[in-house]
This record gives C-alpha cells, sequence and structure tokens, in this order.
C-alpha cells in the first residue's frame, strides 16, 4: 500500500529526511517514532503529495507520488499535526466540502456514516469555531476518513488532546487498522507500542531501527532487568550475595530492594541462592524496558 | 469540477461572512448618498450620470477589492487548510479559478443590487441606457481584475493586513495611470503608462458608453495573467 524508496527532502544544505525506505502492507498499522524534529512530518508531507521529494520515490496503493500524483492523492487520507479547520463552516458542511472535493460519489452517506463512526451527527449544524478541542481533532479524523482511502496519514494526532480523548483516538486508529493502511507518527513510545503493528525510529532523519515494538526491545535489551527485594540481610551483605549469583552482571540499590541486571534468565539461580544463605525472598518481579529506554539508547548511538 | 466545488464554498464563505456584508453596506451607502446629490443636481443644472455606480465603483475598488480577497488564500494558509487542499486530488489551477470566480460571483451579486438607482432614473426620466449598459460591463471587467490582483497578494503571504495593504498600493498605482500625462513629461511615456492603467481602459471608454475590443483584452489580458502568476505562487508553497 505504502512503498518508499530512499524519500529525502534537502532544504539548501539541511537534510530534513534522508533516504528512508520502508513498506507497509494493508491493514498494517506503522508508527513513525522519533524526536521533534526528527523529520516525521517532512516524510509524511512527501507521502501525501503536499511537496515533492529532492531524491527517491514512493508509491501510494500502486500510484507513485509523482508522476501519478493526483492518483495516489485519491487513495490517502491526511490528517496534519495541527488539525486544519474552516472555523465558519458548519460541521457537516466542512465535511461535505472534503468529500466532493475529493470525488465521493454518494457524498451524503459517506458524510452521516463518518459523522456517525465519530460520534458528530448531533453537532453536526454547528460551527466548527465552536467545537472543543477533542471534537476538532475528531472533527479532522473525520475529514481524512469520509472517501475511505486505502492509506491513512496522521501527524501526532493525539498531541493536545485530555486523556480520555487520546485513549478514543487510539482505539480509533487501531480499529482503522483492519481495513486501512494506517502511518502514523508520535514522540510518545509507550503510543507507538500500544497501537503499531511495527515501529520506524526516526532521528535526524534517517530510520535508525525498525520492527515489531516487542522484537524491537528483546533485540536491543537483551537479557534482563529484575527488581528484588530481601528480608533478613544487611545492605552490605545482600549486594554480595546477588552479585555472587552467576549470570548476574550490575546490581543497584533501588528503593527497599535491588535492581539486578543479567545477561540470562537467573530468576531460578537467584531464588536458590537465596533461600541457601537462609534469607527470605519478599518480592521478586522483571522490568520491563520500554521502548523508551529503547529509542534513547538509539538515539544517543547516533 | 473541483473549481466548482470550490467556488462554492467560497460563495458560502461570503454569505456567512460579516465583513462582507459590511463592504456590500459600504459600497451600497456610499452609491446611495452620490445617486441622491446626483438626482438633485440633474433636476437643474445637468442630466443624471448613467455611469454614476461605474465611476464610484472604478476608485473605490481599490480598497473593496483588496478586502474582498485577502481572505481568500492568507486565512487558508494560516488555518493550514492550503496544506490539505494541496493534498486533494485536485490541481493548483481548479482551487485558484473556484475562489477567484467565487469573489467575482460576490462582487457581481453586489453590482446587481446596484441596478436598482437605474431603476429609480428609469421610472422618473429617460436615462442613456445603452451608456450605463457599458459602464456595467466595464466595471464588471475592471472589478474582475482588481479582485484578480487582491487575491494574488492573499496568495503571497499568511497575514491578511499585509495582502490587503499591499494589494490596495499595487491597485493605487495602476489606478493612477490614468494622470500620467499630468505626472509623467514625456507624452509618448505618459501614453505607454496610460495604456497599461485601469482607468485608461474604463474612464473615457465604458464609462462614456463606449465598448472597444482593446479595453475588454486589456482586462481579460490583466485577469489571465495575474491568475497565472497566483496558480505558480500557490504551487511554491510545496517547495518551502
Amino acid at each position: 500500500m505504502i512503498e518508499a524508496k530512499g524519500l529525502t527532502k534537502r532544504y539548501g544544505d539541511r537534510i530534513a529526511v534522508d533516504g528512508i525506505s520502508f513498506s507497509a502492507k494493508q491493514g498494517e498499522i506503522v508508527g513513525l517514532l522519533g524526536p521533534n524534529g526528527a523529520g516525521k512530518t517532512t516524510a509524511m508531507r512527501m507521502l501525501t503529495g503536499f511537496m515533492p521529494p529532492t531524491e527517491g520515490s514512493a508509491k501510494i496503493a500502486g500510484h507513485d507520488i509523482i508522476e501519478d500524483s493526483l492518483e495516489a492523492r485519491r487513495n490517502v487520507g491526511y490528517l496534519p499535526e495541527r488539525v486544519p479547520l474552516y472555523p465558519d463552516m458548519t460541521v457537516r458542511g466542512y465535511v461535505t466540502f472534503w468529500a466532493k472535493l475529493r470525488g465521493v460519489k454518494n457524498s451524503k452517506t459517506a458524510v452521516d456514516a463518518v459523522l456517525a463512526r465519530f460520534h458528530l451527527q448531533d453537532r453536526q449544524n454547528q460551527l466548527v469555531r465552536h467545537l472543543s478541542k477533542g471534537l476538532k481533532q475528531r472533527l479532522g479524523l473525520a475529514q481524512a476518513l469520509v472517501h475511505n482511502p486505502p492509506v491513512i496519514i496522521l501527524d501526532e494526532p493525539t498531541i493536545g488532546i485530555d486523556p480520555q480523548q487520546v485513549i478514543e483516538v487510539r482505539d480509533a486508529v487501531r480499529a482503522l487498522g483492519q481495513n486501512h493502511t494506517v502511518l502514523f507518527s508520535t514522540h510518545i513510545l509507550s503510543e507507538a507500542e500500544q497501537v503499531c503493528d511495527r515501529v520506524l525510529i526516526i532521528n535526524k532523519g534517517k530510520v535508525i531501527a525498525q520492527g515489531k515494538p516487542a522484537d524491537l526491545r528483546r533485540q536491543l535489551q537483551p537479557g534482563s532487568t529484575l527488581f528484588v527485594v530481601l528480608h533478613g540481610a544487611d545492605k552490605k551483605k545482600a549486594r554480595e550475595l546477588l552479585a555472587a549469583v552467576p549470570g548476574v552482571t550490575h546490581v543497584e540499590a533501588q528503593g527497599d530492594g535491588w535492581q539486578v541486571k543479567a545477561n540470562a534468565d537467573v530468576r531460578g539461580e537467584l531464588s536458590a541462592s537465596i533461600g541457601a544463605a537462609g534469607l527470605t525472598l519478599l518480592e521478586m518481579r522483571p522490568i520491563t524496558t520500554s521502548l523508551e529506554d529503547v529509542f534513547l539508547e538509539l538515539v544517543k548511538e547516533v | 469540477m473541483a473549481t466548482w466545488i470550490v467556488f462554492r464554498r467560497e460563495v458560502g464563505q461570503y454569505f456567512a461572512s460579516p465583513f462582507a456584508y459590511l463592504i456590500t453596506a459600504a459600497v451600497l451607502v456610499l452609491t446611495g448618498v452620490l445617486f441622491n446629490s446626483d438626482l438633485q443636481g440633474s433636476m437643474t443644472v445637468k442630466p443624471a450620470e448613467p455611469a454614476l455606480v461605474p465611476l464610484v465603483m472604478s476608485f473605490t475598488m481599490i480598497f473593496f477589492a483588496p478586502l474582498l480577497t485577502m481572505r481568500l488564500f492568507a486565512e487558508e494558509r494560516r488555518e493550514g487548510t492550503l496544506e490539505l487542499l494541496m493534498t486533494a486530488p485536485v490541481t493548483e489551477g481548479s482551487i485558484v479559478f473556484g475562489k477567484f470566480l467565487g469573489a467575482w460571483f460576490y462582487y457581481t451579486l453586489l453590482m446587481v443590487i446596484t441596478f436598482i438607482y437605474q431603476f429609480i432614473l428609469l421610472s422618473i426620466t429617460q436615462p442613456d441606457v445603452g451608456h450605463a449598459i457599458s459602464a456595467y460591463i466595464g466595471i464588471w471587467l475592471y472589478g474582475g481584475a482588481t479582485l484578480a490582483v487582491g487575491m494574488l497578494f492573499s496568495a503571497m503571504t499568511e497575514n491578511q493586513i499585509v495582502a490587503a495593504f499591499l494589494s490596495m498600493v499595487v491597485l493605487f498605482l495602476m489606478w493612477m495611470g490614468d494622470q500620467a500625462g499630468q505626472i509623467v513629461a514625456n507624452i509618448d511615456v505618459a501614453r505607454v503608462v496610460r495604456a497599461l492603467s485601469l482607468q485608461g481602459h474604463f474612464s473615457t471608454s465604458f464609462a462614456s458608453g463606449l465598448i472597444r475590443a482593446e479595453d475588454i483584452v486589456y482586462f481579460a489580458g490583466i485577469i489571465t495573467v495575474v491568475l497565472y502568476v497566483t496558480i505558480r505562487v500557490v504551487e511554491s508553497n510545496r517547495v518551502r
């Protein structure tokens, strides 16, 4: 559905996007993850046909974004970071305008369907300017979906709305993934982890890692980290005991317990040696590294 | 088709905008007052001027055209909708044409409202209808040209005030050409300047009841060239 090959955008000497290649299948939700200014928006703008790439090419639903731009654009639904609105139009008028402009045959049905989907029917005659921020966001999504495009590109759709609405938007995006290909950018890692089937981590215009969120985590953090609480030993003794367990690479006091890093699964050995020393194990749980850590690690390396 | 959809939206915007009504009101008050005094004069001094409204508009469009068009692109750019428009499967040409026709249509309606003065004249005297028709055709084309210039400046900035100000300055210079003879000493240069000016193709032809092909070509030419430049300016948003 989306195929990007070496997409590059240069502004003078500055490279905003540097040779990004990826592809996304139908029904896949791909997350573009990166800090602000990493080139996510520029990459999306090229894919939506807003700006031509300096180098490289891309296809949307089989249509080249340069050679066959209008047809490619017909197959994309786009929600820019700042929801673009006509404040003086009614909700219904706004969605209808975009439906017609994108050549929807039966615009009334399409508009009804999309308004119902985002619970905007009872607001349809209100002026856009009077909507709350969350409703505006939903209206933005409605606009992007009204022509039922195979590819949907959402630029940070969860910024600046309240937590309840963030959950709604995430659910909406996940639901979209069943029939559409969704490209979704965010700088919130837990969000990418929850929503996306695949994540591309972008920094300084380059893709620095990609894969399933779980794989990425495993690949970049082999071994495990455990949190252990002991009873019946002074600090020094406990530290020595934990550090002596084979496989443990690092022990660090954390709160009332210990953070133990190991290069393998050492849970069995740990509890055995604690028992052998006559101590009580009060708590042992794995600390999962979030994508956050992976991300910081990667960004540091570059 | 896309032109028609953009056109429909623009016309709707004009009717939803208090500012557009304000401009209509200003035009009607201004022309109404002038018509009234002209009518008074016609009782004693001279016959009523059939081209009164077009003559008034030929000067005031320097101000009204920028005010009517400053919104067209500047607002789209500020609200970010221009980006969305440019990712819709439509060409820049149809966006520009649709917007221009929307503005011209609103202006046309405004001119049609002023026909009321002609009907008043018809009911109480025998005005030169041909003269009035010629002047109205002229001011309709003239208005189209000034609206096109206003839209061009709106496409250049996201600040409506700047857009309006710049187009007022340019339109004023284009209007001034009529006075070229008084400003420029060299008669040949003055002729050229006048031939390029808005007034030079209106005040002594359309406004006097004379429809000339060269004047029609002039206004159509201004509209064509300015719309072409506007399309290029809008396209340039893609590379920024």
